[in-house]
């Protein structure tokens, strides 16, 4: 339950380091804002959800899944 | 009250039980597709898809985020005192989930209600469409949670309960679904356009 407590306070700052990032007009800052997105993301469903536990095959899944979305995205955005 | 082990390093035995993980993706698949749409439609329009997101306060959507992670990590805790046969705590935890689900809904109901107001409606432009139908079917996942969650705080605080870690995880799990999708909707939606 330790890495639960430490995930919570990752993921906080991380939620307050994307706002700032939000607040800036560079050129890459939505660059910054999903890769931070993609890091929370693989944060709640491996420490909250403890997927850390579970098979590879659901680790990969959902990183791989978090990935071709965000790239997606991106590719798109620029 | 079952106190089974679970072998979750079994490929068929995720948290929560393959069955949920099967509704998570296909959920996280259709959000999904949905921020896909969002952003090549952005390409169509990207002045109005900017001036639009600078109409969001994203103040709130970063508030909500804090209050959905929160309630994710006092699930995770009531998952953890639930499998250590802690009841009291574990309803506890449950009871602190739902109110970070209710903080979030009220959130929402209080920015829902501002761009209303200033006639930022479905109909408005291509972000504000984007913007009420993902945002707002986000919303319905969330409400069906809290249902879930408070079955199951009934379910545990019930004398001689029957409740599984199975079910609890699945439950939980769902919860949890709810805060993935919202940490990739709340970037997507409010900051990067």
């Amino acid at each position: 339950m330790k890495s639960a407590k430490i995930t919570l306070g990752v993921l906080i700052l991380l939620t307050l380091i994307s706002a700032l990032f939000a607040q800036q007009t560079l050129s890459y800052s939505a660059i910054i804002i999903l890769a931070l997105a993609g890091l929370k993301f693989l944060g709640i469903s491996y420490y909250f959800i403890e997927l850390i536990k579970a098979h590879v095959f659901w680790r990969f899944i959902v990183a791989a899944f978090v990935f071709i979305i965000l790239a997606i995205i991106l590719v798109i955005r620029y | 009250m079952e106190s089974a082990k679970i072998d979750y390093k079994n490929i068929f035995y995720p948290p929560g039980g393959i069955l949920i993980w099967i509704v998570i993706f296909l959920e996280l698949i259709t959000f999904g597709m949905a921020l896909v749409a969002m952003a090549y439609s952005s390409k169509e329009e990207p002045e109005v898809f900017h001036s639009s997101r600078l109409l969001l306060n994203s103040t709130i959507g970063a508030i909500n985020t804090l209050f959905l992670i929160g309630s994710g990590y006092c699930m995770a805790k009531a998952v953890h005192y639930f499998k250590v046969n802690n009841l009291k705590k574990a309803s506890l935890f449950l009871k602190l989930t739902l109110l970070g689900g209710l903080l979030f809904i009220g959130l929402k109901g209080v920015e829902y209600y501002d761009k209303i107001e200033a006639g930022y409606t479905i109909g408005y432009n291509t972000f504000f469409l984007f913007y009420w139908m993902i945002t707002l079917f986000h919303v319905i996942h969330v409400l069906v949670g809290m249902v879930i969650l408070v079955l199951v705080f009934f379910g545990i605080c019930k004398k001689g309960t029957e409740a599984n870690i199975e079910n609890i995880e699945a439950s939980a799990a769902f919860w949890h679904m709810c805060d993935l999708i919202w940490v990739l909707l709340f970037p997507v939606i409010y900051l990067i356009f």
